[in-house]
């Protein structure tokens, strides 16, 4: 981190150095660092009992005879039991989407293992799991479908039988006509590439636990979310229950990344059975499950032709995209949001001029998808920035030398693209360039001429991305989804004592928003961060919104704090003004005070006490509202932020054995204005990490018989930290346009461009072999295989 | 089910557990110790881990029966000590945390690696840490605060 270009102090205008801009220790970590976080698991409520799910052990079958121990009926809970509960239905509103329906317990067919068939309830987790091994289930298994290739096949087995093929939705977009500039094309490459299946895997699991409160006549369920108001939206209506008589709460939740940022299947049960049973029920997935039941994302497949003259400029870029849906469509998202996006999303950064998509979700025998960190963009960057490469080898030109004609020149900001993407700002050849000299690419080619005394291949690698964050109204509208962000919203209140409470529906599960949240409240008020209280995670305490995820918490929660404090800060103008003797307009709010150009002020403690304690002494025109208001906010224009970066990687390759080790990483990044620039970093480098994980380890296999290969972290691995290189982040920052204070989304943003640059880098040590990578993880086999298969066609002997 | 006797956090316990019960769970559930996190129940991942008699194990694959007559020490057993104070601050400082579920497996490994191996370089320090997995900060700054620990400590042991 020791790059970083930002000042480590407070932003301009900023009287102390706790506002935007300031790199603020976290007012999470002391509970955190003490163990003293309250997650799902450790919450226990008196009377308390635990479930354990049976789930098919097979991939696609009909659910026969289901035998259950003598005397236990009543602990057992199978599909038919909850004959109340509606099947998980999301449907999207694009053209041609089909839609299927999801028990939350399997009824009379299994569509991928791990698909839950029944729940038991036992005193303990372990007399649970006991009595979930004691059932006997009777599948009769059916025809599986295990990859898209085969899904697609004529005459495949159906999933869902009324569809007539195994297409969820099929997107096209055509611009310019891709025939004719491919017939005179004097440049063109051809690639199949190919994404592993992965498993998000926070460190904590899924955890529900869910009572009935009498008292206030409501379901409570204590559930490890991102999105906490859109799970009650769905109890709602797939338990047939008011939205007002759920309250979700998600406590502490140990990671996300997407994986949190749907209704589970789980939590419409254990809601259910909270309701059932009339005591408290709690579910804590345990990590087989979570990576047998839960491998749930990144599974794509491209094949690609694009063309260019032959300085490497490109002409067309012509894509044929499957995403492997899994079985269902998730709610809300359903099963298309990735296949969906993929057609405006794949032209990336770059400017030309015909362009062709063909995308598919379509459904196989595995667990349904969900939106995993930066969603279809890991895996559009690794279609089009291998596709770069692959220009610029065919035209013999240094690969970031091919990214900078290409790419839309700063002069041209803010840029609507081939696909009506709207690029907020930045100058993105600078920062390849910044990249190119931050490896020493130079040093890297002498170094490569020179070759390695110890065998080792050494290849230089690049990516660059633009990430469209904190999508709006505009762009989702038309997604017909049963989310839709519109304005976000934020309640602060100022208590008697002057400490302020700050309310958000957006949940933090790592982001640090209790504290960037409260530096923004802070910027606009002046209340020190130590006495501002960020509360969320909780619809019983929070304004609706549609949670955390899509790099858009700092830009529409943040936005909708600051909104909320300026209006807060007007009825502090007010009663402060005539507390001074003074005219509103002669009075601002500023460093915790409401002060007057010459040097006069009262502070906002004492405006507090005002209010509360003594209001006969208040203006006789106050707000009635008082000092608590509600803020909306939505941007300027809301078709998205534009972060981008370079991730810029050189790596070292064992030819004898496979091996890659990354020998440097620097990434250049425009974040906009960073409201917590250490928090920033640490989302980056935590997302560039998982981008490695993607690029070099983690993958789901599944067998023909769609059985999921990996069960724990032995077999499905993790990067660990001696996986991890020394990082070097730069940081320049071109505010936002649209948005306050100039924020742009940047969570998703690491885990976007790792994986492209990491195989580009492989494939440039690859290069003198004559060898290519075109799927990843690029594992030992992977790599040695291309190696094999380039020797091969070469007619060398292996 | 078997009666153990055992220290935890400097507190005599007996219970009657369960012989299929790990240590994990045991302090979890009997004694709503939840600073100790479980994080795959596998041995793998090393959110679970603290001292027996003084030395890190994952308290999933150890069975609480065969803690009988042991001294366990949990996360809440060390909030005076001296090595997770300065951990505290250093994690703090360097970003060394985001989710939180990781960290206290991720403290007792730390203060295993300041107080066995002050020494250590930063490679040593990554091997050391191999054992614990945290999916949200890419490590680095839990690296660079125990880095820090180490450096404090040797500029005061070197101190005249």
């Amino acid at each position: 981190m020791s790059d970083s270009a930002r000042a480590d102090d407070g932003h301009a205008g900023s009287p102390t150095k706790q506002g935007v801009g300031a790199r603020l220790e976290r007012k999470e970590d002391d509970r955190l660092l003490r163990g003293r976080g309250q997650y799902v698991g450790d919450i226990r409520l008196p009377g308390m009992r635990e479930v354990a799910f049976v789930r098919s052990p097979v991939a696609h079958a009909v659910v026969g005879r289901i035998d259950i121990p003598d005397g236990r009926r009543s602990d057992v809970f199978v599909g038919r039991d909850l004959a109340d509960v509606e099947p998980i239905l999301c449907v999207a509103g694009l053209p041609g989407f089909k839609a299927a329906s999801q028990p939350v317990l399997a009824v009379d067919r299994v569509l991928h293992v791990g698909m839950a068939v029944a729940m038991c309830v036992g005193d303990t987790r372990a007399q649970a799991e006991d009595l979930a091994e004691a059932l006997a289930v009777d599948y009769r298994e059916l025809d599986v479908v295990h990859d898209v290739r085969k899904a697609r096949e004529p005459g495949a087995t159906l999933l869902h039988g009324s569809w007539g093929d195994n297409l969820l939705l099929t997107s096209d977009l055509v611009v310019g006509d891709v025939d004719a500039v491919a017939r005179s094309a004097p440049v063109s490459v051809e690639l199949e590439l190919r994404t592993a299946r992965q498993c998000m895997s926070p460190m904590e699991g899924r955890g529900v636990l869910a009572a009935w409160d009498s008292r206030m006549d409501q379901l409570v369920v204590h559930t490890s979310s991102q999105v906490p108001h859109l799970v009650r939206a769905g109890l709602a209506r797939f338990l047939g229950l008011e939205e007002g008589r759920i309250r979700v709460i998600a406590p502490d939740v140990g990671g996300g990344f997407g994986y949190k940022s749907i209704l589970a299947p789980e939590e419409v049960c254990i809601a259910w059975l909270a309701m059932k049973l009339r005591h408290p029920v709690r579910w804590l997935e345990d990590r087989r499950e979570q990576l047998t039941a839960g491998a749930n994302c990144r599974e794509h497949h491209y094949r690609i032709r694009a063309h260019a003259d032959r300085a490497g400029r490109l002409l067309a870029f012509d894509v044929e995209a499957d995403v492997d849906s899994g079985a269902y469509s998730v709610y809300p998202f359903t099963g298309a949001l990735e296949a969906g996006q993929l057609p405006s999303m794949l032209p990336g950064p770059y400017d030309f001029g015909s362009y062709r998509c063909r995308s598919r979700a379509v459904v196989t025998n595995k667990v349904p998808i969900v939106p995993y960190r930066g969603v279809a963009r890991p895996g559009a960057c690794i279609a089009l920035e291998l596709t770069i490469d692959a220009i610029a080898r065919a035209v013999g030109r240094e690969p970031y030398a091919v990214r900078l004609d290409n790419l839309v020149p700063p002069q041209a900001m803010p840029f609507d693209n081939i696909t009506g993407k709207h690029f907020d700002g930045g100058d993105y050849p600078a920062s390849v360039r910044r990249a190119v000299d931050a490896i020493d690419l130079a040093g890297v080619r002498v170094r490569q001429a020179r070759g390695e005394s110890d065998g080792r291949l050494i290849g230089a690698g690049f990516a660059f991305f633009n990430e469209q964050g904190s999508v709006g109204t505009s762009a989702y509208a038309k997604w017909g989804l049963p989310l839709c962000p519109g304005h976000e919203q934020a309640k602060v209140r100022l208590m008697p004592d002057g400490m302020l409470e700050v309310a958000v529906g957006i949940q933090s599960h790592g982001q640090g928003l209790e504290t960037s949240l409260a530096q923004i409240a802070h910027e606009v008020l002046g209340v020190p961060v130590d006495r501002i209280r960020v509360v969320h995670g909780d619809t019983a305490l929070t304004p609706y919104s549609i949670g955390t995820w899509g790099s858009r918490s700092m830009v529409m929660g943040g936005g909708a704090v600051a909104r909320a404090c300026r209006a807060l800060a007007g009825r502090l103008a007010r009663i402060g003004a005539h507390a001074l003797g003074v005219p509103e307009g002669a009075v601002r709010v500023r460093g915790g005070e409401v002060a007057t150009g010459d040097g006069r002020a009262v502070t906002i403690d004492e405006v507090a006490r005002l209010w509360y304690l003594r209001p006969q002494e208040l203006p006789p025109d106050v707000d009635p509202g008082g000092l608590e208001v509600t803020g909306g906010y939505r941007a300027a224009r809301d078709s998205g932020t534009f972060s981008y970066a370079t991730h810029a990687v050189v790596v070292a390759i064992d030819p004898e054995t496979g091996q890659v080790e990354i020998l440097d990483y620097a990434i250049d990044e425009d974040a906009g204005v960073c409201v917590n620039p250490m928090i920033v970093e640490g989302q980056i480098v935590g997302g560039t990490v998982q981008g490695i994980g993607t690029a070099l380890y983690e993958e789901m296999a599944f067998s023909e018989e769609g059985q999921p290969l990996a069960s724990t972290f032995l077999d499905y691995i993790l990067p660990g930290a001696t996986e991890v290189p020394p990082m070097r982040l730069a940081h320049v920052e071109t505010p936002s346009p649209y948005t306050e204070f100039g924020v742009k989304g940047i969570g998703e943003s690491g885990a976007i461009g790792s994986p492209a640059a990491i195989l580009n880098a492989i494939n440039d040590a690859l290069k003198p072999l004559g060898a290519v990578i075109a799927e990843c993880p690029a594992t030992p086999r992977r790599v040695l295989a291309a190696i094999d298969e380039a020797r091969n066609r070469a007619g060398r002997p292996v | 089910m078997k009666p153990i006797r055992l220290t935890v956090n400097g507190k005599p316990v007996s219970a009657v557990v369960e012989p299929r019960q790990h240590l994990g769970d045991f302090l979890r559930e009997h004694l709503l110790l939840t600073a100790t996190h479980l994080g795959c129940e596998q041995g793998v991942c090393g959110a679970c881990t603290v001292l027996v008699d003084g030395v890190p194990v994952r308290s999933c694959i150890v069975y609480a029966v065969a803690c009988d007559g042991a001294d366990v020490r949990t996360l809440e057993g060390l909030e005076e000590d001296e090595v997770v104070t300065q951990l505290r601050a250093a994690m703090s400082r360097h970003h060394g945390l985001q989710c939180g579920f990781c960290t206290p497996g991720m403290m007792m490994t730390a203060r295993d690696i300041v107080t066995r191996l002050p020494d250590a370089d930063e490679k040593r320090v990554r091997e050391e840490l191999s054992g614990n997995l945290c999916r949200c900060t890419g490590y680095v700054g839990i690296v660079d605060a125990i880095r820090d620990v180490q450096e404090q400590r040797k500029s005061r042991r070197g101190a005249p």
